[in-house]
């Protein structure tokens, strides 16, 4: 690719409605997703913070709660509908338009092109339609919340009878909330799959002059597999949503039989509930994988730049990504100890689920390797990589209780599986994503992100992130999504903690608008990043060879030759601790 | 309002001394030119985050404590001890892990903060290393498989032979309340028909009246165990999923419209038992101010839904108790047969449609339980077993009503 002349990119103007909007170009493209996910993740956690108001004070009234939404919240309480509204959105939101889109659509974006020597992505088309794909998901999700029956409510998983009976008696949320909700995921979907197809295609086939796949930093090994991993998984998610979708249109039977609603039983005959969450988990569970991937390489990258040392096995850094690929998609059902399938396949997933756990294991144990005897620079992005690791930890060694199906019998759907996943896929994918934003901000943005706020940030967000999820593991016997427990005398012991959490889930979403606010704020008026000091941290990587200010095509010149792996830090040769990747190999030096 | 105020200003607070430090700080960097030199920052937060870290450490340690209030009493069920056992050899291996790994990532982070003249350590690779690290969490996973796979056999056993005395009781979820039929002194549930003849808003499970088996059958609004009797629960739901979720006895099954589920187990503890070890806990010591007597007084083991099932999925709470098997006996006598109860609606139903009560032996025409195995296979091979109880399986529409006319 290399060797391609630049012609005339960069040269020709582009009117505000194509650089700005209708952009082609990616990097423009990853700050369009980077910018959507900011948007979702407010709308997403200031939905966790209301329905926290909720499960805190369950009691009180908040009137301003009335001003605010009207009918959902008569008399300053949120009602039961609405809560059941807010909890969906609130999954649906995070998992899918913030960790998966916001996520890996800001990174792939970024780093795909930047890092493996590419102009662009193979299809600069594709991806401008991926991204407006995503946004009309949102804007169809957006609009399910002001209907006059409110939005989803069946949870983000959307099982049927529930989701699927187009019946206002049995669940207001499952009128046309439900059909906005598949609808709009049939677009992210679609989003998600143009991404995907293009990611790939652009890692295997666009690499620069001496970019091997053994050359490749892991952000974008991760990506490659992430991408994979969409492309194979959410295809049958659109097929689960389409049959719901005959169920409640067509009066189909796929999901549904021997119903009996107020008394009458309904037509549908011989359809399976469980089917659904079959299909549904044969995406969900790979779904986690797609959120955590990128975040393993992020945190790679950022902690080996970082601690100014080779990423500790790299190869079985990839080796372990792809072991956790192939065994990502045998584990679904793992979701579906209690759903009444046969009991013998349980048997079957908890042994495939658990051996997940070796794989992850090599990743944090070659984390802490990379750390080891480094020499630490601990900007704030390296603290959110550093962060990241403890959360993962935390997060993945209780999964070796759920994942065990015997004790998943009392844990099923409490919120001991609410302070798992929030930590290993909620936080844990947050905390990547905010180091790769520390990161590479003046990359994104060729101007300083502060790093005070950033470090403030940082305390704040893992104490109140703790501070959330540790008690909710002591919560073990609460089932997740009452709107009340006090009703229970099992259940209404919890109520004090119950408002210690609620506390800090109000400090972290402070917190992150902060957050917020240094990006906007550096993004306009931040230290500039200038041609100076073009790799000011002294990275191996391609992106940091290209001018500060964005171009078209990324390099002005050829497109540089790479020459050695990325992780050459502090190999003992060249003036430098590190040797980027478009330095030749000296006499002496080995390559890797 | 006071409290309103005061959280206005502390999140105004927070903003302002945020922000302004930033700018301090970051002004103060540049006029000193120090931009990127992080040296400073390094021993700053290698401190900090290894302050942090103890912090943490002693929270997580702490919060056992603080939390112990919370805790479930001991296992109510024979299954829910053997699961107890297995979540604390679970929860001693996953925190020594947690505990050292996290250990090392401060340290680590402490001892090696960046300085300016040091080097790091060129190390990328080494197959040893990462064969130690492979091996051991396989070894480790290797014991949890082999015995969570062992007690969940327990629970879900292939060989389908009943317990002699076995309490079968079913439990069918609708919105937002579990209807509980038990089989009366006959030990037999009255057959169901699923059909838009039989259902209706007085008989939602479809009973069929013909069956004499039906009409001792009795609906009990409070869920009644018997110690160290084998109980099974055959599961439905009538409308969307349900969970059957018994806390105390660590115990849970889905309840699926159009698919039998089941689970059963032995209860080990009566009420009083529980109540008795719920003194040591403070929470349950402490006083009412309702009733102005300790908790435990009241306590009663309770059923609830573990699978959202609507706006009222909070709602699905029903008291359970377990119960010498005299007192199960004497509870059983105060509980009238719903068709005794009903007795002169349902035989005008009955009348109407030129059938009489008892009349007739047929089958459900739905499956019964059969260990959660929906293939057919299984369902075959399962009918012997629940002929037992009375019931056949017969998949074919309404052939028991075919059978009456």
């Amino acid at each position: 690719m290399a060797t391609i002349a630049h012609g005339d990119h960069g040269h020709h103007e582009e009117s505000f409605l194509e650089k700005y909007i209708f952009s082609q170009d990616h990097k423009m493209i990853a700050r369009q997703f980077l910018f959507t996910g900011i948007f979702w993740s407010i709308v997403g956690a200031a939905m966790s913070v209301l329905f926290r108001l909720q499960l805190g004070w369950p009691n009180e009234t908040f009137p301003f709660l009335e001003t605010l939404l009207g009918k959902w919240a008569e008399g300053g309480r949120i009602s039961n509908e609405f809560y059941y509204s807010l909890v969906t959105m609130h999954g649906t939101i995070l998992v899918f338009f913030v960790l998966t889109a916001g996520l890996s659509g800001t990174f792939a974006n970024l780093l795909i092109p930047y890092q493996i020597g590419a102009r662009d992505m193979a299809s600069p088309f594709m991806n401008m339609l991926s991204y407006w794909f995503f946004l009309l998901a949102g804007l169809l999700m957006l609009f399910s919340l002001f209907l006059q029956t409110g939005a989803a409510s069946g949870g983000w998983t959307m099982y049927p009878p529930l989701s699927g009976i187009r019946d206002a008696k049995v669940n207001a949320g499952s009128m046309w909330g439900t059909d906005l909700w598949f609808f709009s995921m049939s677009m992210f979907i679609v989003s998600s799959l143009l991404g995907g197809l293009n990611y790939i295609a652009t890692i295997l086939n666009l690499r620069t002059k001496g970019m091997t796949m053994w050359r490749l930093p892991l952000p974008v090994w991760a990506l490659l597999f992430t991408a994979i991993l969409g492309v194979l998984a959410f295809p049958p998610l659109l097929s689960a949503a389409l049959l719901l979708e005959f169920d409640r249109i067509f009066d189909t039977s796929f999901y549904l039989s021997d119903i009996v609603v107020g008394g009458n039983l309904l037509d549908y005959k011989g359809g399976s509930p469980i089917l659904y969450q079959h299909l549904f988990w044969f995406l969900g569970h790979p779904e986690v994988y797609i959120i955590i991937l990128p975040a393993f390489g992020i945190t790679s990258e950022v902690l080996s730049v970082n601690s100014r040392k080779p990423v500790f096995g790299y190869k079985a850094m990839v080796y372990a990504i792809g072991i956790i690929v192939l065994l990502g998609f045998l584990v679904w059902a793992h979701h579906m100890y209690m759903s009444g399938m046969n009991p013998f396949l349980g048997s079957i997933f908890t042994l495939f689920t658990l051996l997940i756990a070796v794989p992850s294991a090599v990743k944090v144990f070659n984390w802490l390797t990379t750390i080891w005897k480094g020499n630490l620079r601990l900007t704030p992005a390296m603290m959110f990589a550093l962060g990241f690791v403890s959360l993962f930890i935390s997060g993945g060694l209780t999964g070796l209780f759920l994942g065990n199906s015997a004790i998943d019998i009392p844990l099923h759907d409490t919120y001991f599986v609410v302070a798992h996943f929030h930590i290993v896929m909620g936080v844990a994918a947050f905390f990547a994503m905010f180091a790769g934003v520390y990161h590479w901000f003046p990359k994104m943005f060729g101007r300083y992100i502060n790093d005070t706020l950033g470090y403030v940030h940082f305390y704040t967000t893992i104490i109140s992130a703790y501070a959330i999820f540790i008690p909710m593991h002591f919560m073990l016997s609460l089932p997740r999504r009452y709107y009340v427990f006090s009703n229970y005398q099992t259940f209404n012991i919890f109520e004090d903690v119950s408002k210690f959490i609620s506390v800090f889930a109000i400090i972290s979403f402070m917190a992150q608008i902060l957050f917020v606010v240094n990006i906007v704020y550096s993004a306009l008026k931040g230290r500039k990043f200038t041609s100076e000091n073009l790799n000011p941290w002294g990275s191996n990587t391609l992106e940091w060879t290209t001018p500060a200010e964005h171009i078209h095509g990324n390099w002005p010149g050829e497109i540089p030759e790479v020459y050695r792996w990325p992780y050459d830090y502090s190999t003992g040769h060249g003036n430098t601790d590190f040797r980027p990747q478009t330095e030749p190999l000296q006499e002496g030096e080995d390559a890797h | 309002m006071l409290n309103i105020l005061l959280t206005l200003a502390v999140i105004i607070l927070f903003y302002t001394v945020a922000l302004f430090l930033g700018g301090i700080v970051e002004r103060v960097r540049a006029l000193k030119g120090e931009e990127l030199d992080y040296t400073k920052n390094n021993q700053t937060h290698g401190k900090l985050f290894l302050i942090y870290g103890v912090f943490f450490l002693l929270m997580f340690a702490f919060s056992f404590k603080y939390m112990d209030f919370a805790s479930l009493p001991k296992a109510a069920s024979n299954w829910g001890v053997e699961i107890d056992e297995l979540f604390v050899i679970t929860a001693w291996i996953t925190g020594i892990i947690f505990v050292v790994t996290h250990i090392a990532l401060f340290y680590f982070v402490w001892k090696y903060r960046g300085e300016k003249d040091k080097k790091a350590t060129f190390f990328a690779h080494s197959s040893t290393l990462e064969l130690v690290w492979t091996s051991i969490p396989a070894l480790a996973m290797a014991v949890l498989v082999v015995m969570g796979l062992k007690t969940w056999f327990n629970v879900f056993p292939n060989k389908k032979t009943l317990p002699a005395n076995q309490l079968t009781i079913e439990a069918t979820g609708k919105q937002f309340n579990w209807m509980l039929r038990y089989p009366g002194p006959d030990g037999v549930f009255g057959r169901r028909v699923l059909s838009k003849e039989f259902v209706s808003p007085d008989n939602e499970l479809g009973i069929d009246w013909t069956d004499p088996a039906s009409h001792d059958d009795f609906f009990a609004s409070e869920l009644y165990m018997v110690k160290g009797r084998p109980v099974r629960f055959n599961l439905g739901a009538l409308d969307v999923l349900h969970s059957f979720y018994l806390p105390h006895f660590r115990m849970k099954m889905d309840c699926v419209p159009g698919v039998p589920t089941g689970i059963g187990f032995t209860p080990t503890m009566t009420d009083d038992e529980t109540r008795e070890l719920l003194k040591s806990n403070s929470h349950w010591a402490s006083i009412d101010p309702e009733t102005n007597e300790p908790r435990y007084v009241k306590f009663n083991y309770e059923l609830a839904c573990a699978e959202l099932c609507g706006k009222s999925h909070y709602g699905m709470m029903m008291p359970a108790h377990v119960v010498s098997q005299s007192k199960f006996e004497e509870w059983t006598k105060t509980q009238k047969p719903f068709f005794e109860v009903n007795k002169d609606r349902i035989q005008a139903w009955l009348a109407a449609r030129n059938l009489s009560a008892g009349a007739s032996k047929g089958s459900n025409n739905y499956a019964a339980f059969n260990g959660g195995d929906t293939s057919k296979k299984a369902l075959k091979l399962d009918s012997n077993m629940t002929k037992v109880e009375g019931a056949t399986h017969n998949i074919a529409d309404n052939k028991a009503t075919e059978g009456k006319q």
